[in-house]
């Protein structure tokens, strides 16, 4: 029932959303469904019977999707709550000429991105899980191009072609997989995480062919590096409510189809497939420490900084290290949401993007330039950030050469960014009174650091205790 | 019926030829549309088994990608106002060759691994059809210019993709099947509106000409 529910709360709110005549009635039902989507998802656990649809394909929530379904909640409730006063804002703000897209339409197109992203948490198989992961990329790539400008029409055809055809990729690897599989007496060739087919066996040069491709599609999907490239151009494009919601949930979902394949190779198949998953990880840190050195646009810089963390997430995993790969996975969406929401602000206050034409960040934006100057903190590991202990215990369980390399990219990363947002607080040439509208929309990014920072010292705490 | 199965498999392998050969964006279309025909066609008479799925998903997918998509990609075309690729990255006669070479490679690859349990008989030549239609869908993505030719790319390889799941597995979940071409479906229709978008605000087609998103330093100022 409740995971019927969750469906199909979302798509009805889409529904109404759409056909709404007011700005405002949207942005109501907007809230409304986010805190039912929230309290369904918190019902989920304990209540949450698996719904059949079809033969023998299932819906539910297992302990694996737990933490992408409560970061895909969470993060669209606070989204949510942000976009209530930023779209006033934003149409306050934007030429009247301007053809933005209708507030109805681009909440109706969030709605039905937040069903896609729980269908894919609640996936049971295969063929299900793929089919959400690709409606996420149909439902996302319109909210890219809310401003309908030329230069987010071409980040969205980006984004449409290169994920498309990543995803098409994935599905093949899927059918290869199914194929691999040499058990007969499975109902469903895509039914490949029933405990059945754990046990089963499979052809190996095709299991290892699917598994591949499968992490080449949702590899492209997360935004690993080489196949990055979608990744800046859409998040620097997209308006800042889209922006945190893909870089903090969308990739997750992605990532999470990549443990799940992970979860299902041979034993004998784990060496030289972890060798792919250290190789992308690696590649993405370094891929990510060089372009964040002396980049000019800050939301790009923001895009760099997710493909370095999803590198560090496919690390973690490659290494075993599967709880911290959760607190990993958690706390870089909150952050990225609040320092996306943070950059959203200071390009409604500046008017640009460039990191060279934003000076006095704490002059016109004061609560504003302090939490991006935490966010910056805590996005690259500082003691009382989660993210400090999940990099830790990467680094000290890897050896002393990949660990030391590790660290390196890691310093240069947080050099690079940190040169970057702090040389937007130095002091203007002349004096600006401060914006008190935009001003005033710091309170979700402020609700999301503050969120993190009592889960660092929890865990900080746990760690002291034992 | 052995021998249809064959004549049909060797269809697709002409019309990834011809696709890489052709210049006129309607005869790409002509093409796909007619792979769409074949994928329809197919199932029902390569698996030795009957099933009352077959006939249902074959009309599924006789409609969709044999009528639906490449009304849908003609429209585009229309709206756009573009006919030809007049340039592409590689010349035609340079692309026949490597359509060549894919399919030579890919008879190795499966001989290579061998055909999985579950595939149907003609496997030995239906899967080696599929990796060579992924392969050319891959490469018109690659080495056209026009963001339709793409399209009409991606659709090649998904047939191809959609070709495997015929020949190398077992029963397929419908519901699965389903939402997969309801996925393709909704992505072609949003690539379709944004072609004409794009057709509309830089009264071009050209994919190659999108690069005003950069990162590199030979285009180092920044937009605001």
């Amino acid at each position: 029932m409740i995971i019927a529910a969750i469906i199909i709360v979302p798509l009805l709110a889409a529904l109404a959303a759409y056909f709404s005549k007011s700005s405002r009635a949207s942005r109501y039902i907007l809230v409304t469904a986010a805190v039912i989507h929230t309290i369904l998802s918190a019902c989920l656990p304990a209540f949450g019977e698996p719904l059949h649809i079809f033969s023998n394909l299932e819906l539910y929530l297992d302990d694996t999707a737990l933490p992408v379904i409560a970061a895909t909640t969470l993060l669209f409730l606070l989204t949510s709550l942000y976009m209530f006063s930023w779209l006033k804002e934003d149409q306050a703000r934007e030429n009247p000429d301007k053809s933005s897209m209708k507030h109805s339409t681009f909440i109706a197109i969030m709605l039905v991105f937040l069903t896609t992203m729980t269908l894919t948490a609640l996936a049971q198989d295969l063929g299900t899980l793929w089919v959400a992961v690709e409606a996420t990329t149909l439902a996302s790539a319109p909210l890219i191009n809310y401003r309908r400008s030329k230069t987010s029409l071409e980040a969205m055809w980006k984004y449409l072609l290169i994920c498309s055809v990543g995803i098409g990729l994935a599905l093949f690897g899927t059918m290869l997989i199914a194929a691999s599989l040499n058990a007969a007496n499975l109902g469903l060739s895509y039914d490949i995480l029933s405990v059945v087919a754990r046990t089963a066996k499979y052809n190996m040069m095709w299991f290892k062919a699917g598994f591949v491709f499968c992490f080449a599609g949702y590899g492209l999907k997360m935004g690993l590096a080489p196949f990055h490239t979608w990744m800046p151009d859409a998040y620097s494009e997209a308006p800042a409510p889209a922006a945190a919601l893909i870089s903090g949930s969308l990739v997750n979902c992605s990532f999470l189809a990549v443990i799940r394949i992970w979860e299902i190779t041979p034993a004998s198949l784990k060496s030289s497939c972890g060798g792919y998953l250290k190789f992308f990880g690696f590649f993405s840190l370094i891929v990510a420490a060089f372009f964040i050195i002396r980049q000019k646009d800050f939301k790009r810089m923001l895009a760099y900084s997710s493909v370095e963390h999803m590198g560090l997430l496919i690390l973690l995993i490659a290494y075993n290290h599967h709880m911290m790969a959760r607190l990993h996975l958690i706390s870089h969406s909150l952050i990225k949401m609040a320092l996306f929401l943070l950059a959203g602000n200071i390009v409604m206050c500046y008017r640009t993007q460039s990191i060279a034409q934003v000076r006095g960040l704490f002059a016109r934006l004061p609560k504003n330039g302090a939490l991006w100057i935490g966010g910056l903190l805590l996005i690259c590991g500082t003691p009382p950030s989660p993210l400090f202990f999940t990099e830790w215990q990467l680094v000290t369980s890897m050896g002393i050469i990949p660990g030391t390399a590790i660290l390196l990219l890691l310093l240069i990363i947080f050099c690079g960014m940190g040169y970057c947002m702090l040389k937007m607080t130095e002091p203007a040439a002349e004096k600006s009174a401060v914006d008190e509208n935009v001003e005033k929309l710091h309170t979700v990014p402020g609700a999301a650091i503050t969120l993190l920072l009592m889960l660092g010292l929890a865990i900080g705490a746990m760690f002291l205790m034992r | 019926m052995t021998q249809f199965n064959e004549l049909l498999l060797a269809l697709f392998f002409v019309s990834c030829l011809m696709m890489a050969v052709s210049c006129r964006l309607l005869h790409c279309i002509r093409l796909v549309a007619m792979q769409g025909i074949l994928l329809g066609i197919l199932p029902l008479t390569i698996s030795g088994t009957f099933s009352l799925e077959h006939p249902v998903m074959s009309a599924v997918n006789f409609l969709l990608k044999g009528i639906a998509l490449p009304a849908l990609l003609y429209m585009a075309m229309k709206k756009a106002d573009v006919k030809r690729e007049l340039e592409p990255v590689v010349g035609y006669s340079f692309s026949a060759a490597i359509i060549l070479i894919l399919t030579l490679f890919s008879f190795y690859i499966t001989n290579k691994m061998g055909t999985p349990v579950h595939s149907a008989p003609l496997a030995n030549i239906a899967i080696p059809a599929s990796f060579t239609m992924v392969m050319t869908g891959l490469f018109i993505i690659i080495a056209r210019k026009k963001a339709l030719t793409q399209v009409i790319g991606f659709l090649v390889f998904e047939n191809g993709i959609t070709l495997f799941g015929a020949a190398a597995m077992r029963e397929h979940p419908v519901i699965v099947e389903l939402g997969i071409l309801l996925d393709v479906l909704v992505l072609v229709f949003i690539m379709g509106i944004t072609v004409f978008q794009i057709s509309r605000a830089f009264s071009h087609v050209d994919a190659d000409r999108l690069n005003q998103l950069d990162d590199l330093p030979d285009n180092g100022e920044v937009r605001s």
